[in-house]
């Protein structure tokens, strides 16, 4: 049986996760702006020293995503001299916290229901933007210069968060029959969920990299004309200072989208298995169906782009995001609008 | 390519090195007008189609060419939703379908568009295919001259080590890590030239060839395979050949004796529905299940068949995927002449509680043919929005119709459906003194009599189930193919493909200068650490006996 009280708890823990995601923002945000402020003090020293560093770094080939650059390493430095913490130590052990209720307010439905977590759009936002968080999370336990992207993956996640809240929220329920006694909705949603999850951390950097590519070929244009000490967007650019460079971006975004693109091959495959255990046919073009294979040719037009000449870098990184838009029409436009087999979005 | 490649953003990680002319690249950027003449421009346009470019427009056109296959009701997913669209948009329908916006995946446009896709896919494999054979063959190639420009460089001065002992354990080493390994001399010294993933482009052709393969299996199945619709009330059988089936589609190959020889009575269909008495929640359906007795060519047995348990016979597969409501309805003319009778399939309107549409013709009645119209409800009710059911189950199992009469137009040669009827050449049977249409409502067991003498009687309730049988023969190999294809990709995406040499120079007084460096020909962030790790690992290995006034720089870059 439903399990109604535990599935109010659980509900309960997922809001005030959102809370907990709005404070952590709020700190991620006032971070990077704090972090603008003091670079506009000394955005003059930084740049020299950074300057110097720089063709350390890029000469030696590493290839590394994980080179932190020379200015993270600059500010970090005041706020812990003065001993206390950090608005982006705050932001990310408030994040940690609100991402264990959120693990938590998944897992618990998962209980009251005796079933999976993701039989419905409220589940499967839930559980994708917990996989999110939890990747964002392991990711920048270690690589601490990854935090600075806190704002842009809580920004996401708490929009996906109220979406569901607001729009797609239903009460906990068995499930239909066409997803009961099939193993194959552990396998193939579950996987859907984790490219889904890795297509938004895939856009987010790829965003970033296209930000980050405009902004140092505006500098390094002003530095070509003989400007001493350029400035472009002025607090935005700063805080684009303040991440790593867009080479970065792009190596980090390929790394994320190669796996989002074996675990999106993954969901077609299994999804026709199991269209073909449910309906007797592999592949019937219904819109789910159809919106998958788009999104899974987009991605795969962003491989290709990364090895042909003059795609590489920027126009790869658009094609990313037009995949990542696919992605979402395929969430939200195709189960809430158009109407197919795969109508499991539970809303009437 | 190098020119245009340099212009963008270029991670550093693979074009570091300077080499890359034994690539798959042999598509170099066109270059101005090709030499004239019909060889000449074929071989240009084939070099085109050929080309990255080419497949990256033409994998973008794919997936825009697809987006119109979801937002217009297609004709192979659902024929009545296209008609209807067509009925609503007049002109612009028309003009729709002319384009094939209703059979986009079978339209010209679509096949042209992957057609000249997988050309250009086959067009690009092949020529690589060969090259990798080649390369498979090939020794590492030669040691650069000078490595301080590669990554990772390491150079380390060892003046107790061996040369000789030297070079034999980094190549040990290297093969350990499973390189391909190469000893070379050269004049003032000698190095070993290792190399590792060539499996990544053996993974990524494997990937793009099993591409090709599940594109033929499709295709095949398009030619054999076979799906067939059926209809079963509770207690009826049904003996698999043709003419049984509602509906039956196959490709151009199928050969209807390869259907396999299976008969089977449905005993018993059974539903639940959901009771929690919350809106989302109340009347949702639980589970569908239906017991056949199967008989398979003298081999008996049962089975319940449920959505995603579909029923195996002799590479066919059955499929619960419908049911609804058969009321038994008996229809008498005013003779007392059973016209019509039996258990009546009603097809759902999709609502939560199953309201049916239900249609019976009676073609023999006389004076005039009768059509009873209107809904069974099994658990009716009738207010402001008309007659509806407000649970799926039978709680209580009601008719609502109306009778009508006239020609029913089943002569006229035109096809019809079995579950509508066409009313305009009908006239409602009216109450005495009223022009309004009868609406009768009969509860199970109830029996009317109509103004012109007639009976109706709905004496009680089957349930019908809806199969499809289906097969495709390809299907396993698509799925074989699929499977390829992604462990191919697994290889191709992950498997670091990199060079590593290390070069030994004797010193002069003895030891050596040690000399590591790699190039990295994909994506690959732990090259330059991995080689900075042997160096050190060579140096301290080897500088065993050395004294403390060694110069042991395991950091040293380039001088
Ligand atoms: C049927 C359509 C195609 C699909 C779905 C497809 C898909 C892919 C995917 C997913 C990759 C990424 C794997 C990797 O990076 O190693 C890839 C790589 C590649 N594809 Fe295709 N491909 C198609 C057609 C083609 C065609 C027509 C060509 C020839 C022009 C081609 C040439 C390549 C090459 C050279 C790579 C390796 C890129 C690299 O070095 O990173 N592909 N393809």
């Amino acid at each position: 049986m439903i399990d109604q009280q535990l599935a109010e708890v659980s509900h309960l823990a997922l809001v005030v996760a959102i809370v907990l995601y709005v404070l952590a923002l709020i700190g991620f945000a006032a971070d990077l702006a704090g972090t603008s402020q003091r670079r506009s003090d000394e955005r003059l020293a930084a740049k020299d020293r950074a300057r110097a560093a720089v063709p350390a770094g890029v000469g030696g080939g590493a290839g590394g995503v994980a080179v932190a650059e020379p200015p993270s390493a600059e500010v970090a430095a005041p706020a812990a001299a003065r001993g206390g913490m950090s608005a982006q130590t705050f932001a990310f052990g408030v994040s940690a916290v609100g991402a264990l209720l959120h693990v938590a307010g998944v897992a618990m439905r998962a209980i009251a229901t005796e079933r999976v977590p993701w039989a419905n759009m409220y589940e499967f936002a839930t559980t994708s933007s917990a996989v999110v968080m939890v990747a964002f999370l392991v990711f920048s336990v270690r690589r601490t210069e990854l935090r600075a992207l806190g704002t842009f993956v809580l920004g996401p996640i708490l929009l996906l968060m109220l979406a569901a809240q607001t729009f797609w929220i239903v009460p906990a329920a068995k499930l239909t029959p066409s997803l009961q006694n099939s193993h194959w909705i552990y396998i193939h949603i579950g996987v859907a969920i984790l490219a889904t999850a890795l297509s938004i951390l895939g856009a987010v950097v790829a965003g970033l990299q296209l930000a980050s590519a405009r902004h140092e070929k505006v500098l390094a244009a002003k530095v070509a004309a003989g400007e001493e000490d350029p400035e472009h967007w002025g607090r935005v650019g700063h805080v684009l200072d303040r991440l790593p460079r867009s080479v970065s971006l792009e190596a980090l975004s390929f790394r994320i989208h190669s796996v989002a693109f074996v675990c999106w091959t993954f969901t077609l495959i299994f999804g026709a298995i199991w269209a073909r255990e449910a309906w007797g046919r592999y592949w019937g073009w219904d819109p789910k169906e159809v919106w998958t294979f788009i999104i899974w040719v987009i991605y795969a037009a962003y491989l290709h782009a990364r090895a042909t000449g003059g795609f590489r870098g920027t126009r790869a990184a658009w094609l990313a995001l037009a995949g990542f838009t696919a992605v979402v029409f395929n969430y939200t436009i195709v189960n809430t609008v158009i109407n197919g087999l795969h109508s499991y979005s539970g809303l009437g | 390519m190098t020119r245009k490649r340099t212009t963008d953003t270029t991670p550093e990680g693979e074009s570091a090195g300077p080499d890359r002319s034994d690539s798959w690249s042999s598509k170099q950027e066109p270059v101005g007008v090709p030499s004239l003449g019909l060889r000449g421009t074929l071989l240009f346009l084939w070099r085109q189609l050929t080309s990255m470019q080419t497949a990256l427009v033409l994998l973008m056109l794919l997936a825009v060419a697809a987006v119109p296959g979801s937002l217009y009701p297609q004709r192979s997913v659902n024929p009545t939703l296209t008609e209807q669209f067509l009925d609503e948009n007049g002109k612009w329908g028309e003009i729709l379908d002319t384009l094939g916006f209703f059979d986009v995946f079978s339209s010209p446009w679509f096949s042209a568009i992957y057609l000249l896709l997988f050309i250009s896919l086959i067009g690009c494999i092949i020529p690589r295919v060969l090259v990798h054979l080649r390369q498979l063959r090939s020794r590492p190639p030669r040691t650069p001259s000078r490595l301080d420009r590669f990554v990772g460089h390491t150079r380390i001065e060892l003046p107790a080590a061996d040369p000789e002992e030297l070079l034999g354990a980094a190549r040990k080493r290297l093969r350990r890590s499973r390189y391909r390994t190469d000893l070379r001399e050269e004049k003032r010294s000698s190095s070993v030239s290792a190399e590792r993933g060539l499996l990544r482009e053996t993974g990524n052709l494997l990937f793009h060839i099993a591409l090709v393969g599940v594109l033929i299996c499709v295709a095949g199945g398009q030619l054999t395979a076979y799906r067939g619709q059926i209809t079963v009330i509770e207690g009826d059988g049904f003996s698999n050949s043709l003419t049984q089936y509602d509906s039956f589609d196959s490709g151009a190959w199928f050969d209807s004796s390869s259907l396999p020889d299976f008969r089977f009575t449905l005993d018993d269909f059974r539903a639940t529905y959901d009771t929690t008495q919350t809106e989302e929640n109340f009347g949702k359906p639980l589970s569908f299940e239906a017991d056949v007795s199967v008989d398979a060519d003298g081999d008996q047995f049962s089975q319940t068949l449920q959505v995603n348990k579909p029923l195996h016979v002799d590479g066919s597969s059955m499929y619960l995927l419908g049911n609804g409501y058969a009321p038994e309805i008996t229809l008498t003319d005013p003779e007392g002449n059973v016209v019509a009778s039996g258990p009546l399939i009603t097809v759902p309107l999709g609502d939560t509680g199953y309201t049916s549409q239900l249609v019976l013709k009676a073609p023999d009645a006389s004076p005039e043919q009768t059509a009873v119209v209107g809904y069974f409800l099994p658990t009716g009710t009738i207010d402001d929005t008309g007659p509806h059911s407000s649970y799926p189950d039978l709680v209580d199992p009601q008719v609502v119709a109306t009778v009508y009469q006239g020609d029913l137009g089943l002569d006229s040669g035109v096809p019809q459906n079995a579950y509508e009827v066409d009313l305009s050449t009908l006239t409602p049977l009216t109450a005495e003194g009223s022009d309004d249409p009868l609406l009768l409502r009969l509860y199970q067991g109830d029996s009317t009599r109509l103004p012109d003498g007639s009976t109706l009687s709905f004496d009680g309730v089957k349930r019908y189930a809806a199969f499809d049988v289906a097969h495709d023969p390809f299907e396993r190999w698509v799925l074989i193919f699929a499977l390829t294809a992604v462990a191919g990709l697994i290889l191709s995406l992950f498997v670091p493909r990199r060079r590593v040499w290390v070069r030994v120079t004797p010193r002069e007084g003895g030891g050596a200068v040690l000399e590591v460096a790699g190039l990295a020909r994909s994506d690959d962030p732990s090259l330059a650490d991995d080689v900075r790790a042997l160096a050190r690992t060579l140096g301290t290995e080897q500088d065993r006996g050395a004294g403390p006034g060694s110069t042991n720089s395991p950091e040293g870059e380039a001088q």
